[in-house]
């Protein structure tokens, strides 16, 4: 049996023992620190598009499609069953599979009632020329309907024919978010990006992303999307990104 | 305006939105807040660790009065299936809500 095939008859058979929704999202480009429900089985697809102008101009659209599982009231677990491409530039065109990945989210805090709500993730892709190793630490607080975040990671990627590529990148991330009503919220994220190439910074790559974000949620699913502009000039990096989240409780 | 000046009202603005954050730790005056209507501690306990950590995966928390003591069970209950809560524990968040209500009042 193919494995695919497997993993949709496990997750069938599971969706009639599972109730309900994982939880909303209110920004895209950074994580929260609260974890989802246990029991609650939740599918997110992902779709970004980046859009560079100039000389290395091209479009590519990520595609994530994504199932989350509330394992316990602190401890989350999702796989990614694909993440894949489709890029279109000068010289070619096309749809590329990239990884599959398990990601686990573990939740220390409370952004309520503790001073700061804190929260660990790891992150494991793996594809056809892709191993990348991803943690994050995940710090909220909510000031009655305003929440602030604040992300910090450290990922490692070996890439290529033979994982001969290297590269290290840490990036920050902020993110505020006002509750407008309880199904609809709007705010802004910032993106800092310091990429190490070979683990060195002898490049001195620094890339900064700015725009808004908005939030609709209702019954069991919700919607966001963030539109970040680059506030730098780094060739081969996007100018302009677009990513939406929609997630639905299975 | 200079810079500390608006790292003051950026931290006034923070400070009175954070009052609004308003989940009273549970108390022994809050099981008997009420005539006739008794709580127990530890279902009150349960019930505002559930508010705090269940509702919020999706909203942020609403200030306890915005709605009437009659409303807040309909209200809770239309969610808790997106919230995976199970009777018991929606319930318990019902308690905690209406017992912080009672013992201010």
């Amino acid at each position: 049996m193919k494995p695919t095939l497997r993993v949709v008859i496990f997750v069938g058979a599971l969706l009639p023992v599972l109730s309900s929704f994982g939880g909303a999202r209110h920004f895209t480009f950074l994580y929260e620190a609260n974890t989802s429900a246990p029991g609650s089985l939740e599918l997110e697809n992902w779709v970004t598009w980046r859009h560079a102008v100039g000389p290395g101009r091209f479009n590519q659209v990520d595609f994530r499609h994504e199932l989350e599982y509330g394992v316990t009231d602190k401890f989350q677990a999702s796989i990614y069953l694909a993440d894949w491409f489709y890029r279109s530039d000068p010289e070619h065109s096309g749809s590329t599979y990239s990884d599959t990945a398990i990601e686990l989210i573990y939740n220390f805090t409370n952004p309520v009632v503790d001073p700061i709500g804190l929260s660990i993730y790891g992150e494991l892709r793996a594809g056809d020329r892709l191993i990348e190793l991803e943690s994050k630490l995940i710090s909220q607080k909510n000031f009655g309907p305003l929440i602030l975040a604040y992300n910090a990671t450290l990922e490692s990627v070996w890439e290529g024919s033979d994982l001969a590529e290297r590269e290290g990148e840490f990036s920050q991330a902020l993110g505020a978010s006002y509750e407008i009503s309880p199904r609809v919220s709007a705010g802004m994220e910032l993106l800092h990006e310091f990429v190490f190439p070979e683990w060195r910074d002898t490049a001195k790559i620094q890339n900064f992303f700015v725009g808004p974000n908005v939030s609709y949620r209702h019954r069991n699913w919700f919607v966001t999307i963030t539109a970040l502009a680059q506030a730098t000039d780094t060739h081969g990096e996007p100018d302009f990104q677009l990513r939406t989240i929609f997630g639905i409780g299975l | 305006m200079n810079k500390l000046s608006m790292l003051v009202v950026l931290g006034g603005l923070l400070v009175s939105c954070e009052s609004i954050n308003y989940v009273p730790p549970v108390t022994s005056q809050m099981t008997t807040a009420r005539k006739g209507q008794h709580f127990d501690l530890a279902t009150l306990r349960e019930g505002r660790t559930l508010f705090v950590h269940r509702c919020i995966e999706c909203h942020t928390l609403p200030v306890l009065w915005r709605y009437s003591t009659e409303d807040w069970p309909g209200i809770v209950d239309s969610m808790s299936y997106r919230a995976s809560l199970k009777p018991a524990e929606r319930e318990a968040i019902v308690a905690y809500i209406l017992a912080v209500r009672f013992a201010e009042h």
